[in-house]
C-alpha cells in the first residue's frame, strides 16, 4: 500500500533580521530543515517531537503546501506538494494552532460553514457534516455550537480546530501540536478520538507535540527532530532501547527471614549488579537492581536463585524504562539543542 | 470540485453573519455619509457660503453634490480595502493558512474572496444616502444614486485587480501595519473626488490618470451632477474603466502567482 506521507531530504532556509541598534538590521540565514526523511502510512499515528525551534512547524507547512521547500520531495496521498498542492489540499486536514485561526464574531457553526464551503461543501451536506462534528467533537453538548468564538475555552477551540480538519472526511490530518494547553480531560478526549480515526477510519495523523506522555500513549512511531534533521526514528519502544544504557529491575519478595544488613551482605556476595534493599511500610522486601543492557537477565537469575535459597518468595518482578521524555532528552542533550543549553544556564 | 463560486459564496456567507452578528455595523454605515458631510459642510462655511461653493464647483444642488461625492468616496475606498485588507485581517486572525488551504488556485480565493465585501459595503453605503436623495431632489435624486451605485460597482472590477496587486505586495512585504490605510488617502488625493484633477501638480495627474477610482469619480459626478449628463462626455470613463478592468486583472492574474510562490517561498503564512 501506498505510504500516506513521503518526506524526502527536505531542506528549508529562511532569512530572518537580527536588530543591531535602532536602525541597522543583520541578515542571517536560518536553515529549518537540513535533509528531513520519513514517512506515514495510513492507520498510523505519527508523532514529531522536537524542542522549540527545531523544524516541526516547518515540516508541517510544507506539507500543507503552505511553504515551498528549497530542495527535497514530499508526498501526501500520493500527491507532489510542490507539483499538485491543489490536489494535497484536498487530501488533508490541517490544525496549525489551536487557539485562534477562527472568525471571532462569528458562531462555531458559523465558522464551521464558513470553511466548509470554501471545501466545496454546500446546502444540506453542509449542514449534515457540520452538525455530525459538533456531536462528534462534543461541541453541541458542550453548548458552544452557537456561540461566539471569542467566547470560547481553549478546550472548545482545540476542538473546534479539529472539526474544521475534519470537514471533508480527509484521508491524512497534519495536526501541529493539538493538545497544547488544554485541560487534561479536553486533551485526554481528543488523544481517544485521534486513535479512533487513526484505528478504525485507517486515516494517517501526523501530530507535532512537546507532550512526551501524549506521544507514547498515542503514537504508532515517533520522529525526534533536532535543528532541523531528525535524530531518531522508531517505535517508542525502539528509541528506549537505543538510548536506554542501563536496566533498573524492581523486585517485590515476601518478608525478609534474616536482618536486612544480613540480607545486604548476601545479596553482595551473590549478585554482580548494583543492588538496594528496603522494607516497606507492609513489611514487604523491596529489591532494585540496576544492570548494564544485557545483563539484566543474570541479574534476575541470580537474584531468584538467592532468594529461593533463603525461602523468600518473590511476588512480583517490574522492569523500569526510561522514559520517552528521558529518550528526548537524552538525544537532544547530546545534541546540544537550545532547551538544553537553556537548562545548562539555569 | 471547489470552483470560485463556493469561495464567492462562502465569504458572502460569512460577510452576511457579520452584518447580522454586528448590527451597530449597518447603523454606523448608514450614518457615516451624513456625519461626514455635516462636518464638510461645517468646515467649508468657514470659508463661505454654500451657494458660492455651488458657484465655484458648477452644481445645481451641493448637498446631493457632495452627499453622493462623499459616497462615491467611501465605496472607492471600501472596495480597494475589502481586497487588500482580506490577507493582512485573516493573517492578523490567524485564518490566511486555513483559507488558503481551500483547493483551488491562490489567484482564486484572493479575487473571490474580496469580491463579496466589494459588492456589500458601497451597496450599504449608497443605500443610506438614497433617502437623502429622495428628500433633496425627489425620485430623479433617487434613479441618480442608483446610477451612481451601478458605476461604482462597475468601477470595482478593475479596482479588485489593483487591489490584489496591493494585497500581494503587502503580504509580500511582510507589512503588518496597513499600508493601505495610507495608500486609500492618496487614492483619494489624485481621483479627484471634492476638487477638479487639473490643479493637481502634473506628477500626480499622472498618477490620477492610471487609477481606476478618478473615472469612477468623474462618471459619478456627472451623474450626480446634472440632470442630463451628455452621453459622450460618460462614455469616456466607462471606456477607460473597461479598459483597465482588462489591464489590471491582467497584470494582477500574471503577477499573483509568481507573488504566490514568492510568499510561501518566504515562509509569511
Amino acid at each position: 500500500m501506498a505510504k500516506a506521507i513521503e518526506v524526502e531530504r527536505l531542506v528549508k532556509r529562511y532569512i530572518s533580521f537580527l536588530r543591531r541598534g535602532l536602525f541597522r538590521r543583520e541578515k542571517v540565514l536560518v536553515e529549518a530543515l537540513k535533509g528531513v526523511s520519513f514517512d506515514v502510512n495510513y492507520g498510523e499515528v505519527f508523532g514529531l517531537l522536537g524542542p522549540n525551534g527545531a523544524g516541526k512547524t516547518t515540516t508541517v507547512k510544507i506539507l500543507s503546501t503552505l511553504l515551498i521547500p528549497d530542495e527535497g520531495r514530499a508526498r501526501v496521498a500520493g500527491f507532489d506538494v510542490v507539483e499538485s498542492p491543489s490536489m494535497v489540499r484536498k487530501h488533508i486536514g490541517v490544525t496549525l494552532t489551536v487557539e485562534k485561526g477562527f472568525f471571532w464574531k462569528l458562531t462555531g457553526r458559523e465558522n464551521l460553514s464558513y470553511f466548509g464551503m470554501l471545501r466545496g461543501l454546500k446546502g444540506l451536506q453542509l449542514r449534515r457534516r457540520v452538525d455530525e462534528l459538533m456531536k462528534m467533537l462534543g461541541l453541541d453538548s458542550l453548548g458552544a455550537s452557537d456561540k461566539f468564538y471569542e467566547e470560547y475555552s481553549l478546550g472548545m477551540r482545540a476542538r473546534l480546530s479539529l472539526a474544521r480538519a475534519l470537514l471533508t472526511d480527509p484521508p491524512v490530518l497534519i495536526l501541529d501540536e493539538p493538545t497544547l494547553g488544554l485541560d487534561p480531560s479536553s486533551a485526554r478526549y481528543i488523544r481517544k478520538l485521534l486513535l479512533k480515526f487513526a484505528r478504525e477510519d485507517g486515516k494517517a495523523i501526523l501530530l507535532t507535540t512537546h507532550n512526551m506522555f501524549e506521544a507514547e500513549v498515542i503514537c504508532d512511531r515517533v520522529a525526534i527532530i533536532d535543528k532541523g534533521r531528525i535524530i531518531a526514528i522508531g517505535t517508542v519502544q525502539e528509541l528506549k532501547k537505543a538510548v536506554a544504557r542501563r536496566v533498573v529491575i524492581n523486585i517485590t519478595a515476601s518478608s525478609s527471614p534474616i536482618e536486612l544488613k544480613l540480607l545486604e551482605a548476601k545479596f553482595m556476595e551473590n549478585v554482580t549488579g548494583e543492588v538496594s534493599l528496603r522494607l516497606d511500610e507492609q513489611g514487604k522486601l523491596r529489591i532494585r537492581v540496576v544492570s548494564k543492557i544485557g545483563e539484566e537477565e543474570l541479574h534476575l537469575s541470580e537474584v531468584v536463585k538467592l532468594l529461593s535459597s533463603l525461602g523468600v518468595r518473590v511476588n512480583r518482578v517490574e522492569l523500569e524504562e526510561p522514559s520517552l521524555e528521558d529518550v528526548f532528552v537524552a538525544l537532544t542533550h547530546r545534541r546540544g539543542s537550545g532547551v538544553d543549553q537553556l537548562d545548562r544556564r539555569i | 470540485m471547489t470552483s470560485w463560486i463556493d469561495v464567492f459564496r462562502a465569504q458572502l456567507f460569512a460577510s452576511v453573519c457579520w452584518y447580522r452578528n454586528n448590527k451597530w455595523m449597518i447603523f454606523s454605515s448608514f450614518v457615516w455619509p451624513y456625519l461626514m458631510v455635516g462636518f464638510l459642510v461645517g468646515l467649508g462655511s468657514l470659508s463661505g457660503s454654500i451657494e458660492n461653493y455651488a458657484e465655484r464647483i458648477g452644481v445645481s444642488n451641493p448637498l446631493f453634490f457632495l452627499l453622493s461625492s462623499t459616497v462615491i468616496a467611501m465605496s472607492s475606498l471600501l472596495i480597494v480595502f475589502s481586497v487588500t485588507r482580506f490577507a493582512l485581517e485573516n493573517r492578523w486572525l490567524g485564518t490566511l493558512p486555513y483559507i488558503l488551504l481551500s483547493p483551488v488556485r491562490t489567484t482564486v480565493i484572493f479575487i473571490a474572496s474580496g469580491l463579496p465585501d466589494a459588492i456589500i459595503t458601497p451597496t450599504i453605503t449608497v443605500a443610506s444616502i438614497v433617502p437623502a436623495a429622495l428628500y433633496l431632489e425627489g425620485l430623479a435624486g433617487g434613479l441618480k444614486i442608483l446610477a451612481v451605485l451601478a458605476i461604482v460597482l462597475f468601477g470595482m472590477m478593475p479596482l479588485v485587480g489593483f487591489s490584489v496587486l496591493v494585497g500581494s505586495a503587502l503580504l509580500f512585504l511582510r507589512e503588518e501595519s496597513n499600508i493601505a490605510d495610507v495608500i486609500a488617502p492618496l487614492v483619494l488625493l489624485v481621483s479627484g473626488i471634492y476638487y477638479p484633477l487639473e490643479i493637481l501638480p502634473e506628477v500626480l495627474q499622472l498618477v490620477g490618470l492610471a487609477l481606476p477610482t478618478t473615472y469612477v469619480v468623474e462618471a459619478a459626478k456627472l451623474i450626480s451632477a446634472y440632470l442630463t449628463p451628455e452621453t459622450r462626455l460618460l462614455l469616456t470613463p466607462v471606456y477607460v474603466l473597461t479598459a483597465l478592468t482588462f489591464g489590471y486583472n491582467l497584470i494582477a492574474s500574471l503577477v499573483i502567482d509568481k507573488a504566490e510562490r514568492a510568499v510561501k517561498r518566504k515562509g509569511v503564512l
